[in-house]
This record gives C-alpha cells, structure tokens and sequence, in this order.
C-alpha cells in the first residue's frame, strides 16, 4: 500500500523549502492553514487514512496505471522508452490521484463546499467528479479564456453539478482564477476546502500535493525495476505548477543514478516574452501565497505566461521545484509550442497514444535531448494526461489531407 | 479623537492627482494616508481596488512614482505603504526599507504578510525605524492573537470581516475588539468595507477606521474630472470623520 516517507526535501515547520514556498496570505486564512497543517500532520503517515485513499485509487481511479514499453519510439530513438500511462486514470489525468485525496480530507474536516482553480479544466474536472462522489458542493473558477479553448472540459464539470466560473480580470487565465479562488476562499474561510490543483499555494499544500502525486513515482519506481532490473537513466515530465514532474520524480531524487528533467513551457520560444518557462526565465518572488521563480517585471509586477496547453500557461512554479532548481538536483528544460503539436502528432502516429498537449511537452524532449544522453539510455516519461480535452483546439491547428 | 486612515492607489490616474488628493485628504481631517501600490494580482482586494491597481498599470505606474508621491506627502501627513510583499521584496527588502525610511514613510502595510512570515525583516524594521502594521482577522482565536500582538507597533488593523476590501458584509466585532485589547495598547483601527454610512457603526470599540474602497470608487468615476473627484473624496472624508467622533 502506498504510504508517502519522509523526504529529505520536506519543507521546514513553515512550510519553507530553502528560502521558497512559506505562507504568503491574508490573515483571515491563516487560521484555517494552521488548522489544515496539523489536521494533515495526523493523517500523512496514517495507515487507515491511507487504505481509504487507496481503496478509490484502486477501484475508481484504476491504479496502478501501467508503465509502458514503447517499442515504436524505442526503435526510432535508440533508447528504451517507458511511459507511465497517467493518462489512462479516471478523469484521463493525474489531476484525480490529488483530488480524492483532498476531498476525503475536506470531508472528514466537515467542510460541505470544495473549490478549486482550473488551466486545462482537468482539475477541475477532477475536483468535480470527487465533489460528486463524496456529495460536497462544488465551484470552479477558470479563466475565461481557459474557458473558451477547453469548452468541453467546461461542460464536464458542468455535467458532474460543478458550478464553473469565468474569470475575466487580467489575461483570463490560471493565474486569474487562481487570484479568484483565493478572493472566494478569504470570504467562505470558515466553510470552504480549497483543493489546489498543484504543487503550489501557501504552506501545507506544496507538500500535501506532493505525497499525493508521489504514488506515480512509487508505483514507476517499483515497475521499471520489475521489467528491466535496474532504475532508469532519465525520468522527464512537463511543467505548469509541477504536480505530475515532483509525483513521477518523487521516489527518483535520492537515486544519484538517475535523472530527473522538468520541461517547461516554451511557448513561442523563451527569447520571446510569449513563454510560461519560470525557472529559466523567472525570479524569485512571492505570488499565490508562497515564494517561488515568478516571470516579472522589475517592479515585481507578474507577467502573463503563454503556452498554447492552457495547463502549462502560468507565470510562476511550485516552490519545491525551485528549491531543487537551485541545489541542483533536478535540470529542466524547455519545449516550444510548435515542438509539442509536432510530438503530439508524432506520439499518436507512432505508438496510438493521443497525450494532452501539456504531456507532449515531455514527449518532445525526447527530440531535443542531446543524443550521446539519449543513445541506448532507459528513460520513463511520465503521460500525464490524454489529449481527448484538447481535440476541438488541435484541430484548428492541424489539417490532415 | 477617533482616527480617519485613508487609502488612495498611488499614481491612479496620476502622480500629480495623487499628491493633490493626498494633501487635500491630510485638510480635511484624514490622520494618515496608506498610499497603496498597485499590483498585478492584487487578491486581498476586491472589484474597486483591484481594477484602479490595473488601471494604474495601465497608465504606466512605476515605483518611481511611488518614491516621488511618498516624498511629497511624507513631510505632511502620516504616510504608509500598502501593497503585495512582492512589491517590497522583488529590488531587496532592505533597500526599499532604507528608501521608505530616507523619504520619511512611517511604516508597511502588507496584507499577505502574516507574522510568521514577517520574522526575518524583524531587524531591518527595527533599523530603519519602520512599523509593519499587524493585522487581527476575524477568524483568529485568542492564542494566535496573542502571538499576532507581542510585537505589534504603530497600530492594529483589524480586518472587518472574513472577505476582500470593499464588499457588504459585516461581521460583530465587539468580542475581538475585547480579546485585542487585552493584549495591546496599541490603537485599533477597522479597516474593510468602511464607508461614509458604515464607519461610525464599524468605528464602535475601535480607535479609527481604514477607508479605501469608498474612496477609490470616486477615483473610478469617469462622470467626474479630477477637480470634483477630489472634492467628492476629501467631502466624503470630512463626513466619515465627523461621524466616528460623534
């Protein structure tokens, strides 16, 4: 059974990973952090709590999800290519692996209403789906231009009995509705559970998002060995806030052998200011209630982010990827728009997987990797999510005749 | 004497208007002004301050002109920054306290900057002679108050309600008002959601109120030119005032 450890990356009592992360927020919140983080300290290593979230991970979500030998690329790129198959869980992302998990904790705190901020609209849907299995009341705030490119996302969570907001202030996207989601949840404090979609906000969530991601790296760590006898080379997932990267790199950072790589988004190429790539790009500053690499201005004043996937199109990152950003111990990388819709066709014509357009950034790393790295070397990527989601978007973009 | 505390947004739609009405608040009656820096993502704040800080963007707003107002003001009237923690931290929190301290600014206003937080720049505080103005929320309980207070300097800003700046609702704050003081001789003063009708109920127990919304929703007028706007602002200033001490 799947129960996190202790990391040697954990945050200090504060929530601070170096100098990142802590809590940035209005004081009205910090009451109900404080209680969120000693109601979690009981729970984190708790065997009852943890055979609960198994149970529906198992039976509702799927998992394990399998890891899969990619023959066809394999063949192509002369290396042996492993995809952790994120995609194939219920809700078709890794958003749901988060989502159960928080909600049973909203529950049993005796919170009737759950929110959430949504990119892509996949943790919004998964926000949705568990709102509506554990019977809590569900609002969901998106960007209305996130609204716009994922409007069948938006219909899901409207089907499931989810209220959807659009948000119209700033660029309309996951950063404006997460500024939102904050706005209503400093109003319904004493009611409400914010389930954070990522690896981001203020103090427990960094963490509490990781242990609940980090079954995709137990389950990988376990299966890589199982097949091939030995621990990968490179483990490599895309970035927006981090959740999928820090869950299939979890169980991977104390292995000195292996190497962990983030991809960001590119966008229209990171010399342009069209990008979401944070760490590269980025500096530290404080947005959404924790300090992490933010994209900004000289006035600190954030900029808007761009990537064509809407869940990668966020000015800032979770904190914990800074922190291992500057140790050193994960590198990160970054993927253009034009070289993700290249692999989202490239992956579906080879191997019959459609990726979500943020998986895809991952994906086409494998074209970039220097080929001395990549020449007859073991490598898992992790397929975050699938491309169903984003058919209406792909095809204006693409034509086949 | 209740006090009047007055928020503007800085450099909306001007830094000239803003040195104006600054001056003009300071005449008729307003004790100390928070000069608030506009920020992109402004989340403590609700609809009337978050669209005056993206207007001030809009028109170009730099820190600059912060520096320029607060120099103009400081030497007349109580003045304050208000603003996001990134604003102070994004060129060295310790430069931009030395700058603050050099123009005479009496202290910070940071809203999403809980104490815990606010620990490492005890020092730097301390150097340059600044508050960090503490801030007590409703949903806080007697301990934690009790930590918020140790320390606290200047005055207490004791947020109204559970919610972002400007919206209707109240909440009774007579038993916070209580555990505060027990803590604290430090002035209290309400802030959220104080408006010319609201103020002397909100003001009741309290030292004084903090006023923003009320104003900036002047500052938005665009029936108005800028003489009336401040007319309108420093009248609704005397009312509120008047009204707390009567």
């Amino acid at each position: 059974m799947y129960i996190p450890k202790p990391s040697k990356f954990d945050p200090d009592s504060f929530g601070h990973f170096g100098i990142f992360g802590g809590r940035y927020v209005p004081e009205t919140l910090m009451p109900v952090l404080l209680e969120l983080d000693t109601y979690y300290k009981t729970l984190r290593f708790d065997e009852a709590f943890w055979s609960e979230v198994n149970a529906y991970l198992k039976d509702y979500v799927g998992r394990p999800s399998p890891l899969y030998f990619a023959q066809n690329l394999s063949n192509q790129m002369g290396a042996k290519i492993y995809f952790k198959r994120e995609d194939l869980n219920h809700t078709g992302a890794h958003k749901i692996n988060n989502t159960i998990a928080q909600g049973l904790i909203a529950q049993k705190m005796g919170k009737k209403k759950v929110i959430a901020e949504t990119g892509a609209g996949q943790h919004g849907v998964a926000t949705a789906t568990v709102a509506a299995l554990l019977g809590l009341e569900c609002e969901i705030f998106m960007g209305e231009k996130d609204v716009a490119r994922q409007e069948l996302n938006v219909f899901r969570m409207k089907l499931l009995g989810a209220k959807v907001h659009a948000v119209k202030s700033g660029s309309r996207t996951l950063k404006d509705a997460m500024n939102e989601a904050i706005r209503y949840w400093v109003t319904n404090a004493r009611d409400t559970f914010y389930i954070i979609g990522t690896v981001a906000g203020p103090h427990p969530y960094p963490m509490m998002v990781r242990d609940f991601q980090a079954i995709i790296g137990y389950e990988a760590k376990a299966q890589i060995l199982a097949k091939e006898n030995r621990l990968p080379d490179f483990v490599i997932a895309c970035i927006g806030g981090g959740s999928n990267a820090i869950g299939v790199f979890s169980h991977f950072l104390e292995d000195e052998a292996v190497q962990c790589i983030g991809i960001e988004a590119g966008g229209l190429g990171v010399d342009t200011l069209k990008h979401g790539a944070s760490l590269l790009k980025g500096s530290p500053g404080v947005l959404h209630g924790q300090m992490s690499y933010l994209l900004q201005d000289n006035d600190g004043q954030i900029l808007e982010a761009h990537s064509f996937s809407a869940g990668l199109d966020y000015p800032g990152i979770g904190p914990e990827h800074a922190y291992l950003k500057d140790l050193g111990v994960v590198q990160y990388d970054n993927i253009t728009d034009q070289e993700a819709l290249d692999a989202f066709v490239w992956l579906s014509q080879k191997e019959g997987l459609i990726p979500a357009f943020e998986s895809a950034h991952a994906v086409a790393y494998l074209k970039k990797m220097p080929s001395e790295k990549l020449k007859n070397s073991l490598i898992i990527i992790n397929l975050s999510g699938r491309g169903d989601k984003d058919m209406i978007q792909a095809k204006e973009l693409l034509s086949f005749e | 004497m209740k006090t009047l505390v007055a928020y503007i947004t800085a450099g909306f739609p001007d830094i000239a208007f803003t040195k104006d009405l600054a001056l003009g608040l300071a005449d008729a009656g307003a004790d100390k002004i928070e000069l608030g820096i506009p920020f992109s993502d402004p989340v403590a704040d609700g609809p009337v301050i978050e669209v005056a800080n993206l207007k001030a963007l809009q028109a170009g707003f730099k820190l600059e002109q912060l520096f320029d107002i607060a120099s103009h003001i400081a030497p007349q009237i109580d003045t304050y920054w208000m603003g996001y923690f990134n604003s102070f931290y994004h060129r060295g929190f310790e430069s931009f306290a030395k700058k603050a301290q050099e123009l005479g600014v009496k202290g910070f206003i940071v809203p999403d900057m809980p104490f815990e937080e606010s620990i490492q720049y005890a020092k730097i505080l301390d150097q340059t002679a600044l508050s960090l103005v503490s801030f007590v929320a409703p949903t806080d309980d007697e301990a934690r108050i009790k930590r918020i207070l140790k320390n606290a300097k200047d005055f207490v800003y004791l947020v109204a309600y559970a919610g972002i700046t400007g919206s209707g609702v109240s909440e009774d704050l007579q038993d916070i008002l209580t555990q505060i003081r027990l803590q604290t001789k430090t002035p209290v003063f309400v802030g959220f959601g104080v408006d010319e009708k609201t103020a002397k109920q909100k003001a009741q127990g309290a030292d004084g109120v903090i006023v923003g919304s009320a104003f900036v929703k002047v500052l938005l007028d665009e029936s108005l030119n800028g003489t009336q706007k401040i007319e309108k602002i420093t009248s609704l200033a005397r009312t509120i005032k008047e009204s707390i001490n009567s």
